[in-house]
């Protein structure tokens, strides 16, 4: 977390489990902290914490069992509001880097680099 | 729940309080802001049963407050102006709290001992503002309340003990439910902790809501039109509107999605949303209102 951060916590905490969960450094159906644990932790309130979890939840990153916690999904496919946010934000960088004179074939050998 | 309705209370005819009405759910942690004097206090001594309204209701969780000692076994507070006996040390004001609370806790006092890490034995009164404090809380924390009343709890408490304190209360109350109210004039740090706001000025709340409700339902906007623009267009519903160089700084109430959706009818080259703290909000919000209101926020 990060404290000059302007953004609403509870958007911290979502940003921070997705991208543990997209990048791999928590494996499919591994069990995420408790709200209580992360909100002694962090000293942030666990209703915020319960309402980022709610909220991943929906989105489809993370899978909840009564009694028993939350898990990390395996697949993450069905987002498609967060397809399109990341898409608008690869549009913005892109319109940066043409800016700063890269040409389109270097972007789509970086894309064909990423493939592999 | 704590349910306050149009409490009024006046000293020799000056009205402190001024018809406040508050309500915090079961479970929440409710932050009480406004400028010195708007009546926090006064309100939080309604709240812990000093002060008897001269009218309206102060409920917790159903029952009224004055002189119900039921429910007082269950309330737990640190006034801003706290008292120890002279010559009292940490375990005798520990056995006068166990007089008073049933659920006192010797588990939480013993535990507690690791992490205030302050002689038991030693005179409170001897003991510095910030280590006072620390005992307020580690007495508060042992009697297992139902509602915590804090007034301006972390003032005098170094950084890691404020942490430290903070994840206390809020472990008990993702645990045990703990219902907490707490004043403070740290808005940055209320909004961590907290998930309700109260704004008070001159004896009456005038805005209370959810933090989620209060960040989704304002937003910041920073947009640049095609065409060169004094202001933004009348059409468009804004708080308040700034502009340096092309850029326009727009406060519009309402979601952000909403916001971009009505800017996109004018083709702009940019628009960024920029949630708003806390801060930012109660500046915008109240500005207008109040211009004491202003002040808190420095």
């Amino acid at each position: 977390m990060n404290y000059r951060d302007s953004r609403p916590i509870y958007e911290q905490i979502k940003d921070g489990l997705r991208k543990l969960i997209v990048t791999g450094a928590m494996a499919p159906d591994e069990k995420l902290p408790s709200v209580r644990a992360l909100a002694t932790q962090l000293s942030i309130n666990p209703n915020t914490i319960q309402r980022a979890y709610n909220e991943l939840e929906g989105e489809g990153y993370i899978y909840s069992v009564p009694g028993k916690g939350s898990f990390a999904s395996g697949n993450t496919g069905a987002d498609e509001a967060r397809k399109a946010e990341l898409l608008s934000q690869v549009r913005e960088l892109l319109a940066e880097l043409r800016y700063l004179g890269v040409s389109n074939a270097e972007l789509a050998a970086l894309v064909k680099e990423e493939q592999a | 729940m704590i349910e306050v309705k149009d409490l009024v209370k006046r000293f020799d005819g000056f009205a402190a309080l001024d018809g406040a009405t508050i309500s915090v759910p079961a479970g929440s942690v409710y932050g009480l802001v406004g400028p010195n004097g708007a009546g926090k206090s006064t309100l939080i001594r309604h709240l812990t049963g000093i002060y008897r309204q001269d009218t309206g209701t102060v409920r917790m969780g159903g029952e009224d407050v004055w002189e119900n000692t039921a429910l007082k076994a269950r309330v737990a507070a640190i006034p801003d102006d706290w008292y120890y006996f002279l010559q009292s040390t940490v375990r005798d004001m520990m056995r006068f709290y166990r007089g008073f609370y049933p659920r006192f806790s010797m588990e939480r006092y013993e535990a507690l001992k690791d992490v205030f890490r302050i002689e038991e034995k030693r005179m409170i009164r001897r003991l510095s503002k910030g280590m006072q404090k620390q005992v307020a809380f580690w007495l508060a924390l042992c009697c297992m309340p139902d509602y915590l009343i804090l007034d301006e709890p972390v003032d005098g408490l170094d950084p890691v003990m404020r942490r430290q304190v903070w994840s206390l209360v809020l472990g008990d109350v993702a645990q045990r439910g703990t219902t907490v109210l707490v004043s403070s004039h740290n808005l940055r740090e209320l909004e961590d902790v907290c998930d309700h706001v109260g704004i008070m000025d001159h004896g009456k709340v005038l805005l209370e809501r959810s933090l989620a409700q209060l960040q989704d339902t304002t937003v910041k906007l920073q947009v640049v039109f095609r065409e060169d623009r004094e202001v933004p267009p009348p059409e468009i519903p804004v708080l308040h509107a700034s502009r340096i160089g092309r850029v326009h700084t727009l406060i519009m109430r309402m979601s952000a999605q909403e916001a971009e959706a009505r800017l996109a009818a004018y083709d702009p080259l940019l628009v960024d949303a920029v949630p708003l703290t806390l801060e930012e909000i109660f500046i915008y919000e109240l500005g207008g209102v109040d211009y004491a209101v202003k002040d808190i926020v420095l």
